[in-house]
C-alpha cells in the first residue's frame, strides 16, 4: 500500500500524519488523541464513532481518513470541556441522559446536528435523528429530553442557526408537532399514499 | 479490525474516474462505503484498488432535465430525501429514504451505491423500478442507458460491466395525478433490512399500475403478472385480491435470518394489497396508526 | 384490567434529606458529556503491543495440530502463545469477588483450549504483535487441523443417554429441587389445574463498550491490568491461574461501557496478563464487536414448564414448577443463576405447596452466566404467563387472580424466606395499570391488547456467600470530602450514589465530594457490581465511614459551640446548631481544628451482609438473599394480525425502590431495564444454528433503537423498607424482569391465543393469528 500524508482538520485544529489508504477516520481520530470518538462496532451499525463531517453527522467507521482530507471534522470534544462545555452536553448530563456514557459523543454529535437544522424538534423529530446511535443504557427517555433541553437551552441563548429547509421541515413555533399534512418526517406518514401538488 | 489492504484513487472528474476504471480492470468504485467497506472488513471482499468517488461534483446534483429527473449517482440517501424535487416528482423514493437505514448511514449512503450492490433488499429499487427509472453507465469512451430492472441481474451482482461507472439514475416525471404507496415490514423500526417491501404507482397519465417488491427475490422486482392483471380488473377490490394473489406467487423468497419463505410470501400479499387499497384510496392502517 | 385506580399507599414518614433523594448531576456525567472521561480502549502505553485471540470456529472439535510456528516468524509479531504454552492453566470462573466461602469444584474453563474445544469461539491462542494489523495477520497464518467431534445444542438431548459428555458425568452442571409444603394434597384442593410451558432463548448483553483492556508489569514487577470490568477481585483469580501471589496482580477497573452481567466474568484480563507476563512490554487487547458477541456469556435459555391448581376465586393452592436451563459449554455461573431462577420460580405469591425441579446442561453453544436479572427474568416469563393463562381458564380478571395471591410483609416464598420489607405488588401493579389511561381502539386488522407483569426481584449477593463491602471516607482540610472505594461504575450511577450518601452525611453539597474508585490496589474492596448489591452493600459501608466522621465532627463542633451533641447538625458544608443556624463552625475550619488535636476525619468501614448457611438440598427451603424488590410493568400492544407486526404503544413501569438516592438515577436504570425488556420480548434471539452464530453482530442481533417503542412512563414509589442505606432497596435488576412478561400477556390478550416462545416475532405472530383464527378467539 501507498501511504500519503494527509491535513485533516479537526475540532479546529489540523493534523499532518502519513496514512495508508486503508485507515478509517475511527482509527485515524483515536491515535491522534480523539480518544471521545469511541468504536463500538466499526460497521455503521451503533453510532458510538458518530462526528460531524462538514456539519452532517456520519459514522466515521466508515469514512476512510484520506476521504476526510479538506472537510471540517467535529467530534464531540471539540464542542466543550469540562472547564466550558457546551449547552447540548450540560443538558444531558442535567437531564440524567447519561448512564455509561460510552453512546454519548455520538448521541452529542447528532443532536448538534439535529439542532443545527432543526432548532425546535418534534419528539419523532428527535428519535429519527438518533436512530442510528444505539444506547443500551437508558431506554432514550431522558436522551430525548435532554435533547429538548438542549433546544431550549440554544434558543435561550439565541446561538442556533436557522433552519435552511424552512420549507421542507416546518418548526412549529414552541415544539408542538406541526401539522401533519406539512411535515415529511411524521412516522407513518409512509403509508399514505402521495398525492402530487 | 483493520480494513484489508488497497489502493485508494481519489477522482475528481467522471473522465478521471473512466481512465482510472479502465486501466486498473481491478478498480472498484467507492462510493458512500456503508456496504463496500463493512464487506471488506469482514473480508467478503478483497479490493484491490478502490477509486473514491467523493470528490467528483459532477456525480451529485439533483436536476429536472426535460421530461425527466435526473439524480446524480453520488446524491445521498439523505440529499433525496430533502430534495423538494425528489418530493415533487418522486415522492414514493422520498417515502422509501425517509424508512431507509438510519440517520447516519443516510448521511453516506448513496443512490448509486444502492443500486451498484444489488442486494435483493436494496430499498432504492422498488421506487426506482416503479418509476421506470434507468440508469446512466459510463466508461472511457462509452455511455450506455439501462431501465433499474436490467441492471438488477442477481443477488448482490449487477449488469455494470468493466470499466463502467455507474454515473446517473434518471426518473420519467409523471403527470401531476400521479398516486403512490409504500410498505416496508423490517424487524425493528430503524436500521434493519427489510424483511420485506412493497412500492405501488399509479400513473393517471397512462392508467397503468405498477408494482415492485423487494428481498423477496434474487433481485428487486416488478409483480409483472399482477400488473397484467390489474391493467385487465383495475383497482377494484376482486382484482386487489387477485393482484396480490398473484404478487404472493410470482414471488421467491428464501428462508434466512430474517424471516423464512412462506412468511415472506404472506407479507407480500399483504402489503400488495394494502398498496393497492392506498391507490385506490381506501386508507387502512398499519399497526403504528399510520 | 382497565380503569384501574391505584391502591392507596400505607403512611410513610420518610425522613427529609438534603442531598439524597434529589436529582443532582450525577458527579460522573459531564466528564461523560464533554468525552472526557477513559474509557479502556482509550489507554495506551509507551512499548505497548497489540494482541488478538484466535478463536474456534468449530463447536465441538479435537485440536489435532495447532501450529504457530508461521505466527511466531511474522515479523513484527512477538509473542504467541497456546494452551500448551500457559500449561493448561484454568480460570476459576466461579464466585467472582468472594471474600467468604471456598469456589465449587469443577467449575473451571481452560483459560486456552488444551486437546478440545467445546464451543464457537473459544480461545485457542493469543498473538502479541507491534501493530494491530500484524496481529491479525498473525493469526491468519496459525495452522489449525480440527478433528469434529459430535456436538449437542440441545441440555434435554444433553442429558438423555449417549450424548457427547462436556460436564462430567452427565453433563448436569447443577440441580435444585424446592419441597415446600405438600404438593399432592394442594392439587387434591384444586377446581382446577393449568398446565403450560414456556421458552426463552440466548440474549446478548449488546453493551456499547466492547471488552478490552490494558495490561504492563510495573516497577515493582506487579502485574498491571487496566480494563473494563464488573469485578476488581478478578485480580485473584489471575494471580491463581498465573500461579503468583495474589497481592502481584492489580486490576485498575475503568468507567465501564455497560456490562449487564457479561462483564462480571473474566475476558481479557487474563489473556493480557499472560502477554505483558510473557513479553515484559505492555499490552492491549480490545474485543470487536463480534468477538465480544461470540467470546462473552449469554444469558440462559429455559424452558419452563409450570403446573397449578387453583380454586375458583383464584386462589392458587399448589404450584408445580420445571425449569430446564442451557449452561452452553462452560458453567461459569450457571449453578447460580439456576438457583435464582428456582428461589424465585414461583414469583410475588403466596403459594403454600411448591415443588420446583431445575436442572442445567452443557451444551455446544457460547457459554452462559450472568445476565441482569440472573434467572428472574426467566423465572418471571414462567410465573406471569401462567398467571395469566391461570386468569384465562377461569374467566377471571388478570389483576384479580393476581391480588387473591399476591405475597405481604410476613408471608414467604417457595423457599421459605419470609419477606420482611414491603411487598407492594398490588401498590405497583394498579398504578402502572392506572397510568396507561384509556384502552386504545384497534380495527380489523390491529388488534389491541394489555399485558401486566408483576415480580420480585432479590437484591444483594446469596446470603451464604458471605458478602462484604468496604469504603474509605476522608474529609480533607478544605472541608472537601475524598471517597476511596473499590466499587466498579457500570453506568448505574454507582459511583455517585455513595457521593451522594457521603454528601447527606457529612452536610456538604455533591460537588465537594470526590470518589476514588475501582483500583485493587488502593481502594478498599467493596465487591461485584452485580447481583444489585453496590448499593445495598458500599451505600451502607461509606453510611457507616461517614457516619463515624460525622459524629467526630459532630462530637467536637459540640464541645465548640457549647451545646449537646444532638443539637448539632452538618449542612451546607458545616456544623451548625439546629435551631440557631447562625451559631455555626464551616466545615473546613472545622477540620482543621479536629486534625490539630487528632481526631480522626477519615475511616474505613466494612459493611457485612446477613451470613447464611445455605439452603436445605433436599427440600430447598431457607434464606438465599437480603431482601426483595417489589414491583410491576404494564403495557399496550397494537397487534397487525395480518403481517404479525407488534407495535407497543404504550408502557408503565412502577417500582418500590425503598428510597430513591437520586431519582433521575433511579428512573434511567428503570427505563432502561424496561428497555432490555422490551427488546427481550420483541426483537432479541441470539441464534446458534448448530452452534454456529447466526448473528454475529449489531446488524443482525437487532437492540430496540431510539424510534422502536415511546417513553417509559416511570412512577418510583419509596416505602423506606429497604436494608440499604436510608431504607433504599435495589433496582438495577428489578427494572428488568417485569418487562418482557408483560409483552408477552399483553400479545396473548391482543389474540386470545398465547405464543409460549420468545422473542414475538412477526412471524410467529401470524402462526399464532392462524391459530387463534382456528381455535375461535380470532376471526
Amino acid at each position: 500500500m501507498e501511504a500519503r500524508t494527509v491535513r485533516l482538520l479537526v475540532n479546529g485544529r489540523t493534523h499532518e500524519v502519513a496514512l495508508d489508504p486503508n485507515v478509517t477516520l475511527l482509527q485515524v481520530l483515536r491515535d491522534l488523541g480523539h480518544t471521545d470518538v469511541k468504536s463500538g462496532c466499526e460497521k455503521g451499525d451503533c453510532g458510538a464513532c458518530a462526528v460531524l463531517l462538514d456539519g452532517k453527522a456520519v459514522n466515521s467507521c466508515l469514512v476512510l481518513a484520506w476521504q476526510a482530507e479538506g472537510a471540517e471534522i467535529l467530534t464531540n470534544a471539540g464542542l466543550g470541556t469540562i472547564s466550558d462545555p457546551h449547552p447540548i452536553q450540560e443538558a444531558f448530563a442535567d437531564a440524567g441522559a447519561i448512564q455509561c456514557g460510552f453512546c454519548t459523543p455520538g448521541m452529542i454529535v447528532a443532536t448538534k446536528a439535529l439542532l443545527d437544522r432543526n432548532p425546535n424538534p418534534a419528539e419523532a423529530e428527535i428519535r429519527e435523528a438518533l436512530s442510528g446511535n444505539l444506547c443500551r443504557c437508558t431506554g432514550y427517555g431522558q436522551i430525548v429530553e435532554a435533547v429538548r433541553l438542549s433546544a431550549e437551552r440554544l434558543r435561550d441563548l439565541g446561538s442556533s442557526p436557522a433552519s435552511s429547509l424552512a420549507g421542507i421541515r416546518s418548526a412549529s413555533e414552541d415544539g408542538r408537532e406541526a401539522d401533519p399534512e406539512d411535515r415529511l418526517l411524521v412516522e407513518g406518514d409512509e403509508t399514505e399514499a402521495g398525492e402530487e401538488a | 479490525m483493520t480494513l484489508p489492504a488497497f489502493e485508494l484513487r481519489q477522482a475528481s472528474s467522471i473522465a478521471e474516474t473512466l481512465e482510472i476504471l479502465a486501466s486498473e480492470p481491478k478498480a472498484q468504485p467507492l462510493a458512500g462505503g456503508t456496504c463496500l467497506l463493512v464487506d471488506a472488513r469482514a473480508r467478503k471482499i478483497r479490493p484491490e484498488t478502490l477509486v473514491d468517488l467523493s470528490r467528483v461534483t459532477e456525480l451529485r446534483g439533483i436536476e429536472r432535465d426535460g421530461d425527466e429527473l435526473v439524480i446524480g449517482a453520488m446524491v445521498t440517501i439523505a440529499e433525496l430525501l430533502d430534495s423538494p424535487l425528489v418530493a415533487e416528482h418522486a415522492p414514493v423514493l422520498t417515502a422509501v429514504c425517509r424508512k431507509f437505514a438510519a440517520a447516519l448511514i443516510r448521511n453516506r449512503a448513496t443512490i448509486g451505491g444502492n443500486l451498484a450492490h444489488a442486494s435483493p433488499a436494496a430499498d432504492t429499487a422498488p421506487p426506482l423500478l416503479v418509476l421506470d427509472a434507468a440508469i446512466e453507465l459510463r466508461a472511457r469512451g462509452s455511455v450506455r442507458h439501462a431501465p433499474v430492472a436490467e441492471f438488477l441481474v442477481g443477488p448482490c451482482r449487477s449488469d455494470r460491466r468493466p470499466g463502467e461507472l455507474l454515473v446517473s439514475v434518471r426518473i420519467p416525471i409523471r403527470p401531476a395525478e400521479t398516486r403512490f404507496a409504500y410498505e416496508k415490514i423490517r424487524l425493528r423500526k430503524a436500521d434493519a433490512i427489510s424483511v420485506v417491501s412493497a412500492a405501488a404507482l399509479h400513473d393517471r397519465g397512462d392508467g397503468a399500475i405498477r408494482l415492485a417488491l423487494g428481498a423477496v427475490a434474487p433481485t428487486p422486482i416488478r409483480a409483472r403478472s399482477a400488473e397484467g392483471a390489474l391493467k385487465k380488473s383495475g383497482l377494484t377490490p376482486e382484482g386487489i385480491a387477485d393482484a396480490a394473489r398473484r404478487a404472493a406467487e410470482d414471488v421467491r423468497p428464501i428462508d434466512d435470518i430474517r424471516g423464512a419463505a412462506d412468511y415472506r410470501s404472506r407479507a407480500v400479499e399483504v402489503l400488495v394489497r394494502r398498496c393497492l387499497e392506498r391507490l385506490r384510496g381506501d386508507g387502512g392502517e398499519g399497526p403504528d396508526g399510520g | 384490567m382497565d380503569n384501574v385506580q391505584p391502591k392507596p399507599l400505607p403512611d410513610v414518614e420518610l425522613p427529609p434529606l438534603k442531598q439524597v433523594g434529589k436529582p443532582l448531576r450525577r458527579v460522573d456525567a459531564l466528564g461523560k458529556a464533554v468525552g472526557a472521561t477513559a474509557y479502556a480502549a482509550d489507554f495506551t502505553m509507551p512499548n505497548m503491543l497489540h494482541a488478538k485471540v484466535l478463536r474456534s470456529d468449530r463447536p465441538h472439535a479435537r485440536i489435532v495440530r495447532l501450529d504457530v510456528s508461521k505466527a511466531r516468524a511474522l515479523p513484527g509479531v512477538v509473542c504467541v502463545l497456546t494452551g500448551e504454552d500457559v500449561k493448561g492453566a484454568k480460570l476459576n470462573t466461579d464466585m467472582p469477588g468472594q471474600t467468604g466461602r471456598a469456589a465449587r469444584a469443577g467449575s473451571d474453563a481452560p483459560v486456552l483450549a488444551l486437546d478440545v474445544v467445546r464451543y464457537v469461539g473459544e480461545p485457542m491462542a493469543l498473538v502479541a504483535a507491534e501493530t494491530l494489523e500484524t496481529a491479525e495477520q498473525a493469526l491468519g497464518l496459525i495452522e489449525i487441523e480440527y478433528e469434529d467431534l459430535p456436538a449437542v445444542f440441545d441440555p434435554e438431548e444433553a442429558m438423555a443417554p449417549g450424548a457427547p459428555i462436556l460436564f462430567a458425568p452427565d453433563n448436569v452442571v447443577s440441580r435444585y429441587k424446592i419441597r415446600k409444603g405438600d404438593l399432592e394434597s394442594g392439587m387434591a384442593e384444586a377446581d382446577l389445574v393449568v398446565e403450560n410451558t414456556f421458552r426463552m432463548p440466548f440474549v446478548e448483553h449488546a453493551y456499547l463498550e466492547p471488552d478490552g483492556g490494558v495490561a504492563w508489569v510495573d516497577e515493582q514487577g506487579v502485574i498491571n491490568i487496566r480494563v473494563c470490568t464488573q469485578v476488581v477481585e478478578h485480580f485473584r483469580s489471575v494471580a491463581r491461574a498465573l500461579g503468583v501471589p495474589q497481592n502481584r496482580v492489580r486490576i485498575r477497573g475503568t468507567m465501564v461501557g455497560g456490562g449487564f452481567g457479561s462483564k462480571e466474568d473474566v475476558t481479557v484480563e487474563i489473556f493480557l496478563a499472560f502477554l505483558t507476563r510473557e513479553t515484559g512490554r505492555p499490552v492491549k487487547l480490545v474485543y470487536t464487536r463480534e468477538e465480544a458477541f461470540a467470546a462473552t456469556s449469554k444469558r440462559h435459555p429455559f424452558t419452563v414448564t409450570h403446573r397449578t391448581g387453583v380454586k375458583r376465586d383464584g386462589r392458587i393452592t399448589a404450584s408445580q414448577v420445571e425449569m430446564v436451563a442451557d449452561s452452553g459449554a462452560y458453567p461459569y455461573l450457571t449453578p447460580y443463576v439456576l438457583l435464582y431462577a428456582t428461589g424465585m420460580a414461583t414469583g410475588p405469591y403466596r403459594i403454600d405447596n411448591v415443588h420446583v425441579d431445575s436442572v442445567a446442561a452443557a451444551t455446544n453453544q457460547t457459554y452462559t452466566s450472568a445476565f441482569r436479572g440472573f434467572g428472574g427474568p426467566q423465572a418471571a416469563l414462567g410465573y406471569e404467563q401462567q398467571m395469566d393463562e391461570i386468569a384465562k381458564a377461569l374467566d377471571m380478571d388478570p389483576l384479580e387472580v393476581r391480588r387473591v395471591n399476591y405475597m405481604g410483609t410476613g408471608d414467604t416464598t417457595c423457599t421459605g424466606q419470609a419477606i420482611t420489607s414491603a411487598a407492594w405488588s398490588e401498590e405497583c401493579a394498579t398504578r402502572a395499570l392506572h397510568v396507561l389511561g384509556e384502552r386504545s381502539s384497534g380495527s380489523p386488522t390491529v388488534r389491541i391488547g394489555r399485558g401486566l407483569a408483576s415480580y420480585f426481584q432479590s437484591y444483594g449477593r446469596i446470603t451464604w456467600f458471605h458478602d462484604t463491602s468496604r469504603a474509605w471516607v476522608g474529609v480533607e482540610q478544605d472541608g472537601t470530602v475524598v471517597l476511596r472505594c473499590g466499587v466498579p461504575d457500570i453506568g448505574a450511577g454507582q459511583s455517585n450514589s455513595i457521593c451522594q450518601i457521603a454528601a447527606e452525611i457529612l452536610g456538604v453539597p455533591l460537588e465537594r465530594v470526590t470518589i476514588y474508585a475501582t483500583d485493587s490496589a488502593v481502594t478498599p474492596l467493596a465487591g461485584t457490581s452485580t447481583a444489585t448489591r453496590q448499593l445495598y452493600m458500599s451505600g451502607n459501608a461509606v453510611s457507616m465511614a461517614a457516619g463515624e466522621i460525622r459524629k467526630n465532627l459532630v462530637g467536637f463542633a459540640s464541645g465548640e459551640l457549647g451545646v449537646a451533641p444532638d443539637r448539632i447538625d452538618l449542612g451546607d458544608g458545616r456544623a451548625l446548631v439546629v435551631d440557631e443556624p447562625s451559631r455555626s463552625i464551616e466545615l473546613d475550619d472545622l477540620a482543621k481544628r479536629c486534625a490539630a488535636v487528632g481526631i480522626e476525619l477519615s475511616h474505613l468501614a466494612q459493611f457485612n451482609a446477613p451470613f447464611t448457611d445455605g439452603i436445605d438440598p433436599e427440600t430447598g427451603q431457607g434464606d438465599i438473599w437480603p431482601d426483595f424488590t417489589f414491583g410491576a410493568v404494564a403495557v399496550e400492544v397494537a397487534v397487525d394480525v395480518e403481517t404479525g407486526e407488534i407495535d407497543l404503544r404504550k408502557c408503565a413501569a412502577c417500582h418500590d425502590v425503598g428510597r430513591s438516592i437520586n431519582p433521575a438515577a433511579v428512573e434511567g436504570q428503570i427505563a432502561g431495564g424496561t428497555h432490555q425488556g422490551l427488546g427481550y420480548a420483541l426483537m432479541e434471539d441470539f441464534v446458534l444454528d448448530r452452534g454456529l452464530i447466526a448473528t454475529p453482530s449489531f446488524a443482525e442481533y437487532l437492540i430496540p433503537t431510539s424510534v422502536d417503542f415511546p417513553t417509559t412512563d416511570v412512577i418510583i414509589l419509596e416505602s423506606g423498607t429497604g436494608v440499604g442505606p436510608f431504607g433504599a432497596k435495589g433496582i438495577g435488576e428489578p427494572a428488568l424482569t417485569p418487562a418482557a412478561p408483560a409483552v408477552a400477556n399483553a400479545v396473548a390478550d391482543a389474540l386470545g391465543v398465547r405464543i409460549s416462545e420468545l422473542p414475538l416475532t412477526p412471524e410467529r405472530v401470524l402462526r399464532a393469528v392462524d391459530r387463534a383464527r382456528a381455535e375461535g378467539p380470532l376471526e
